[in-house]
C-alpha cells in the first residue's frame, strides 16, 4: 500500500495521469470520494469482495458525524458523541484513506486531483458526496445566516448550535422550521425533527409552540406524523402547507424573521432547511444535470453523463428510492459488487434493493416506511404491492417496538459501515 | 495429480481470489446485500433485530412466506417480504445459510 501511495504521489508530482502504468501493476484501482454511509460502505465492500483491488477513500473529515438520529441529539435523547464514527475500521479493512478533499475530476484521463495536489488514477470512480445547499434559493439565507438560523441538515456543529438555541429559548417561545421542496435528504426528517423538538418542549418549555412552514402540500408518513402530533403534542405543532402559505420566500437573520407569500413570522428559534443539490464535486465531475442531481443507470449506478463514474446515495437520482442512509448503504453494496463484475469483464446482475426509514415521534414512539426496488425503464422503481408505512392504528405496543428497531438499525448500519 | 492441480490453482489465483462459480455473484443474489442494513453480518451489541447469517435456509424461507402472507404479525418484514417471490426468497435464504454465523 505504501508503495502504491508513493507511486501515486510521484505520478502526481510529475503530472502523470499514468493509468497504463497502474494497469501494468495488475490490480485495478477504485477511488471513492465521500466517506458517508454510501462511500464508506462502497470502499469497504469493494475491498472485502476483491482484496486485490486498490481502494482509496477520499474524505477530509477524520470523524464522520451521522445525520440519522441527530434529531434525537436536539431533543437531548442522545449525546453528539454517539453520532460520531472514525475510519479506523475502514483502514483496517485495507482501504487507503486520503484525509483530504477532491478538487477536480477528469473523466477522460480517469484521474482525481486532491486538495494537496496529489493526483489519483482510477479504473472506476465512485462519488458519494451527499448534499450541498442551494444557497441563495431563499433570499437572505446564506452561510452566514445559517449561524443565526441553523439548518442542522448536515449533522455536527449545526446540530449543537440548534440544540443550544432551543435550550436558551424562553418558555412560551416560538420555534419556526422551514421544510424544503422535493427532492431533499431524508424526506421524513423535518417531520421527525418537529416531533422531537415538540417532545423536548413538552418537558422543558411546555408553553412554547412550533410552526412548520412547508414548501410542499404533502410529506412522507404524513398521516402517521399528524395522528401522532395530535395524540402526543396537541396544539403544539402547526403545519403550514404550500397551498396555505408555507413556502418561505425570504428570511432576515438579524430579526429571525421568515417571510412567506402570506405573511411574516418572527421566531425565537428558526431552523431553515434549505433547498438542496448534489455535493459540489458532482458538478465539477460533470455528473450533475440541470436539476443539480446526478442521473445514473439503475444496475451499477454508473453516471449516464460520464462513463466510469458511479454516483451513490443522496447525490444521485435513484427513481423511487429516497435519499436515506439506509438507501445509500444498500446502493453502495450493490455498486461495489457491480464494479467487481465490470472490472472482471462480466455483466453485473439485475439488483433488488430495500429501503427502510424509521422516524421517532418520542423516545418510545417509532414509525417506519419501507420499499423494495428493481430497475425498470432506466430507473429504480417500486415493486408493486411491497413496501409502505406502519399501520395507522397501532396494536400490541407496535410504536414502542418500532422505536427499538430504529435504534437497533442505527447500531447495525453504523457497525456495518464504519465498525 | 499435483501437476494438474498447480495450474488450476494458479488460474484461480489470477482470475480473482476465492473461487466463485460464474453464476454466484460476489455479494449474494439480488436483494441479499440490502438485508444486512438491519440484520447485521457481525455481532452487534444491544440490537433486538435477529441475525440471519448461518440460519437454516428452510427457516428463512418459512419466515419470509409467513410474513409475506401476513400469517405472522410483523412491523416491517411483511412490507419487505412482499417484494420477493419464492425463487428470489429461496436464493437469498440459501446465501445467508452459508454465511458465517
Amino acid at each position: 500500500m505504501a508503495t502504491r501511495r508513493t507511486f501515486l504521489k510521484l505520478a502526481g508530482a510529475a503530472g502523470l495521469a499514468a493509468p497504463s502504468l497502474a494497469s501494468a501493476q495488475g490490480a485495478a484501482r477504485v477511488v471513492v470520494v465521500g466517506g458517508g454511509f454510501g462511500g464508506a460502505t462502497a470502499a469497504r465492500t469493494l475491498k472485502q469482495l476483491d482484496p486485490k483491488l486498490g481502494v482509496t477513500l477520499v474524505e477530509p473529515n477524520p470523524i464522520y458525524t451521522a445525520c440519522p438520529f441527530s434529531n434525537s441529539v436536539l431533543a437531548n435523547l442522545r449525546e453528539m458523541s454517539q453520532q460520531q464514527f472514525r475510519y479506523d475500521g475502514i483502514k483496517a479493512a485495507g482501504v487507503t484513506v486520503a484525509e483530504t478533499s477532491a478538487t477536480a475530476i477528469d473523466a477522460l484521463a480517469r484521474t482525481v486531483t486532491l486538495a494537496d495536489g496529489t493526483q489519483l488514477s482510477w479504473d472506476r470512480l465512485v462519488l458519494s458526496p451527499g448534499i450541498d445547499f442551494d444557497w441563495g434559493a431563499i433570499p437572505g439565507y446564506d452561510e452566514a445566516a445559517a449561524q443565526k438560523m441553523p439548518h442542522a441538515w448536515k449533522a455536527g456543529a449545526q446540530t449543537v448550535l440548534l440544540r443550544q438555541q432551543l435550550q436558551d429559548m424562553r418558555d412560551g417561545g416560538l420555534v419556526v422550521m422551514s421544510s424544503p421542496p422535493n427532492p431533499f435528504r431524508c424526506p421524513p426528517g423535518p417531520y421527525e425533527r418537529a416531533s422531537l423538538i415538540a417532545y423536548w418542549l413538552s418537558i422543558w418549555k411546555p408553553k412554547s409552540k412550533l410552526l412548520l412552514l412547508d414548501s410542499k402540500d404533502a410529506f412522507s408518513k404524513q398521516r402517521l406524523f399528524q395522528d401522532g402530533w395530535a395524540q402526543l403534542y396537541p396544539g403544539t405543532i402547526e403545519w403550514v402547507p404550500l397551498s396555505k402559505g408555507g413556502k418561505v420566500t425570504s428570511v432576515d437573520p438579524a430579526t429571525l424573521t421568515l417571510t412567506t407569500e402570506f405573511g411574516s413570522h418572527k421566531a425565537d428559534v428558526a431552523n431553515v432547511i434549505p433547498p438542496q443539490k448534489a455535493g459540489a464535486i458532482a458538478a465539477k465531475a460533470r455528473v450533475a444535470d440541470r436539476t443539480g442531481w446526478c442521473p445514473v443507470e439503475p444496475v451499477a449506478f454508473e453516471s449516464t453523463l460520464q462513463r466510469g463514474i458511479h454516483v451513490l446515495g443522496d447525490a444521485a437520482i435513484m427513481g423511487a428510492m429516497p435519499k436515506s442512509a439506509f438507501a445509500a448503504n444498500a446502493q453502495a453494496k450493490v455498486c461495489a459488487a457491480a464494479i467487481v463484475e465490470l472490472l472482471a469483464g462480466r455483466a453485473p446482475q439485475q439488483p433488488l434493493l430495500i429501503n427502510t426509514c424509521y422516524s421517532l415521534l418520542a423516545a418510545d414512539y417509532g414509525i417506519s416506511i419501507a420499499g423494495v426496488y428493481r430497475p425498470d425503464k432506466g430507473l429504480l422503481a417500486d415493486i408493486p404491492g411491497a413496501g409502505g408505512v406502519s399501520p395507522l392504528s397501532a396494536v400490541g405496543g407496535l410504536r414502542g417496538q418500532e422505536a427499538l428497531y430504529a435504534s437497533s438499525w442505527f447500531r447495525t448500519i453504523t457497525a456495518e459501515t464504519f465498525g | 495429480m499435483g501437476r494438474l492441480l498447480l495450474p488450476a490453482l494458479a488460474l484461480a489465483f489470477l482470475s480473482g481470489g476465492p473461487a466463485q462459480a460464474a453464476d454466484a455473484p460476489p455479494n449474494g443474489p439480488p436483494g441479499a446485500s440490502s438485508c444486512t442494513g438491519c440484520h447485521a453480518p457481525m455481532k452487534v451489541t444491544d440490537s433486538v433485530i435477529p441475525r440471519i447469517a448461518g440460519r437454516k435456509s428452510a427457516d428463512i424461507v418459512t419466515a419470509m412466506r409467513e410474513y409475506r402472507s401476513d400469517a405472522w404479525p410483523s412491523s416491517v418484514m411483511g412490507r419487505i417480504a412482499k417484494g420477493f417471490d419464492d425463487q428470489q426468497t429461496e436464493a437469498i435464504a440459501a446465501w445467508f445459510a452459508v454465511q458465517p454465523e
